[in-house]
């Protein structure tokens, strides 16, 4: 005889949580650092129903699971050593995504081919070319797709306010001090450990010797960190630099736009180089300009990393675009899920955001000047730079 | 940075003989020089026959790869040869696409549609990618034939022709019997081919496509991805009736 099935109370839901057919069913892939983070994020939210975890470290996998069963009081989120195991199961809604960067734009165009929403960390593009395939994935399937920087909107309420408000006046420039590109990797080899899928870790991204240093998840970008190096990140200029050009070209409204040009300043008396970005409205945003060279006074600044210029003459103020929903970034997108709005930080609106570094580490890299034409995103005359959009995938891997 | 053309001699010494986890330093010159060969035809063709010289027999792989990234930069047509017999070797097929993709030379798309048909697996796989990352129209005829055979180089070979998207590769896809994983990447490229006919102003062929998409997924679709097929395809009615 065939057991009565019981409707649990948890999936009828009560005052707190909704019911089960009204949770957002969500998988996180990459659960280490940031990944970790965000699971905790959405993990404590009442509707949100947390399944998978997909993690080709076997500690991370088993502890992103952990939190989830011991969070649920059962076994039942599943792990996935491959993410295309997660993004085959349609149950799940959407999907948090925290791996290094370079696989970013295949994980987050998967995602949309089988019809989940993305809530993408930061930065969200490795190279010029995935961002706009990454728009058109998005905007084909009608997903919702956030791009992951908690801070632009949360930390820079000191230059985004009085810029958004109009006492300024006219922006005309902005100061950004941030590290710059990331670096080769010549690390030697060692044993590669049973705990990680290696070949998956570097998905499509050269082959290389496994080294604990290469593939670190620390915040670092100055060696022993995948965050320090080329084929995975765009080092500190896209890293931190995704939180500071963020906030900076939030406060300075740029986001719908993309820079006209880049500049590269040669090292002079001692310090340098630079590099400055122009947008076609104008204002210019400079990364690591000798404090010499900059105006005297900025009109507002956050800290010493983002300082902006402005003409000082009170123009009317706009409303600050801010998150939907409650729970900052990651309630922006659940609620974006729901309703189908954009979230906050779109990945149109990240992926403009991201051009800009990225730009600024190829004019450092080619030691000159380009153009940028958006419309063909291409550097105009530049065929050296326009190598240097994207770069070949390790099969099988493909765009 | 500057560098000193008389060190160079030591220096491709050095990256002759260099491995993983050996003394790096002396790249930083030849990465100069390599900088700073824009414009300077002489340096750059010196440098070009310096690396090619290193492709072939005893080098490390990680040799191998470094001179790979430096001709994704600076190679031409010269370096083809050298690149072009990595191809169908499966520890450095990849550099040698990672070079050969940027080179914006007749010769480069000539040895990736000459290797598409001496390699299996996922080197071909690699080939395709290539390819179609460079919009080599011409392998499209090739890339095409590979829709009836490996699921996994099928759905390989759809995803290039959804770049390449020319009314031939939209042909192809159309006439593809896809099962299991690969008709998801065979309605996924009949879309970009559908999206980038539209952009070009040709609508009779876009509706074609997304009307013949929107009949096969039906008014019910069961799945996440159905349902956003499903939308693709009637958003892309829409449009190529505006």
């Amino acid at each position: 005889m065939a057991a009565p099935y019981v409707i649990t109370s948890k999936a009828l839901g009560n005052a707190t949580t909704p019911p089960a057919s009204d949770r957002i069913v969500i998988g996180g892939i990459g659960i280490g650092n940031m990944g970790s983070g965000d699971q905790g994020a959405f993990l404590g939210r009442s509707d949100v129903q947390y399944v998978a975890v997909c993690d080709v470290r076997r500690t991370w996998r088993d502890d992103g699971k952990g939190r989830v069963d011991g969070k649920y009081g059962n076994k039942d989120c599943a792990a996935y050593v491959d993410f295309r195991e997660l993004l085959a199961r349609d149950d799940i809604d959407a999907v948090h995504i925290a791996t290094p960067d370079h696989w970013h734009a295949i994980m987050t165009i998967a995602a949309c081919r089988a019809g989940k929403d993305v809530y993408l960390q930061k930065p969200e593009t490795l190279t010029l070319r995935e961002g706009p395939l990454m728009i058109a994935a998005a905007r084909r399937y009608g997903r919702v797709v956030s791009g992951g920087s908690q801070r632009v909107l949360e930390d820079y309420r000191d230059i985004v306010n009085p810029c958004w408000s109009g006492e300024v006046g006219t922006l005309k420039a902005v100061d950004i001090s941030v590290g710059g590109p990331s670096m080769p990797c010549y690390l030697p080899a060692v044993a590669t450990p049973p705990d990680i899928d290696w070949d998956l870790w570097l998905g499509p991204a050269p082959w290389e010797p496994y080294n604990p240093g290469r593939c670190d998840g620390n915040f670092g970008t100055g060696g022993g960190s995948w965050r320090s190096y080329v084929d995975y990140s765009g080092g500190s200029l896209t890293d931190w630099g995704a939180h500071h050009f963020g906030g900076a070209i939030f406060a300075a409204d740029l986001r719908e736009l993309q820079p006209a040009s880049v500049a590269f300043h040669p090292a002079s008396g001692g310090a340098g180089p630079y590099v400055s970005l122009t947008y076609p409205n104008g204002v210019a945003v400079h990364h690591n300009r000798p404090q010499p060279l900059r105006p005297e006074m900025p009109s507002v600044a956050h800290g010493g990393d983002i300082q902006v210029h402005a003409d000082g003459t009170p123009r009317e103020g706009k409303v600050v675009p801010t998150y939907k929903g409650e729970g900052g970034i990651y309630g922006d997108f659940i609620d974006s899920v729901k309703t189908r709005a954009k979230p906050f930080r779109d990945i149109e609106l990240a992926v403009n955001t991201m051009t800009g570094p990225h730009m600024i580490a190829i004019a450092y890299r080619l030691e000159r000047s380009l153009t940028w034409d958006r419309s063909a995103q291409r550097f105009t005359g530049d065929d050296e730079a326009n190598r240097l959009l994207d770069r070949a995938r390790r099969e099988p891997w493909i765009l | 940075m500057a560098f000193d053309l008389n060190t160079l001699d030591a220096h491709f010494t050095a990256l002759a003989g260099f491995d993983w986890g050996a003394d790096a330093d002396f790249f930083k010159s030849i990465d100069a020089a390599v900088v700073a060969a824009h414009g300077d035809t002489s340096l750059r063709a010196d440098l070009e026959k310096r690396f090619g010289a290193l492709l072939g027999g005893s080098t490390s792989r990680a040799t191998k790869e470094y001179v790979c990234r430096k001709l994704a930069m600076i190679g031409t047509a010269v370096s083809v040869p050298a690149l072009a017999a990595l191809l169908t070797d499966a520890d450095n097929s990849h550099m040698a696409r990672f070079a050969l993709e940027r080179i914006d030379a007749p010769e480069a798309a000539a040895a990736l549609r000459k290797a598409l048909g001496m390699v299996e697996g996922s080197l071909k796989i690699g080939m395709i990618s290539s390819l179609a990352s460079r919009g080599d129209l011409q392998s499209v005829a090739a890339i095409g034939g590979l829709l009836g055979g490996d699921a996994t180089i099928a759905a390989a070979a759809a995803a290039a022709l959804g770049t390449l998207a020319t009314p031939e590769a939209a042909a192809a896809l159309a006439g593809a019997k896809p099962g299991g994983d690969m008709a998801a990447a065979v309605v996924d490229a009949r879309l970009a081919c559908a999206e980038a006919f539209l952009a070009k102003g040709d609508r009779k062929a876009a509706k074609a496509i997304y009307s013949s998409i929107s009949a096969s997924i039906g008014e019910a679709p069961k799945t996440h991805r159905e349902r956003a097929v499903r939308v693709a395809a009637k958003r892309g009615l829409l449009a190529a009736a505006e």
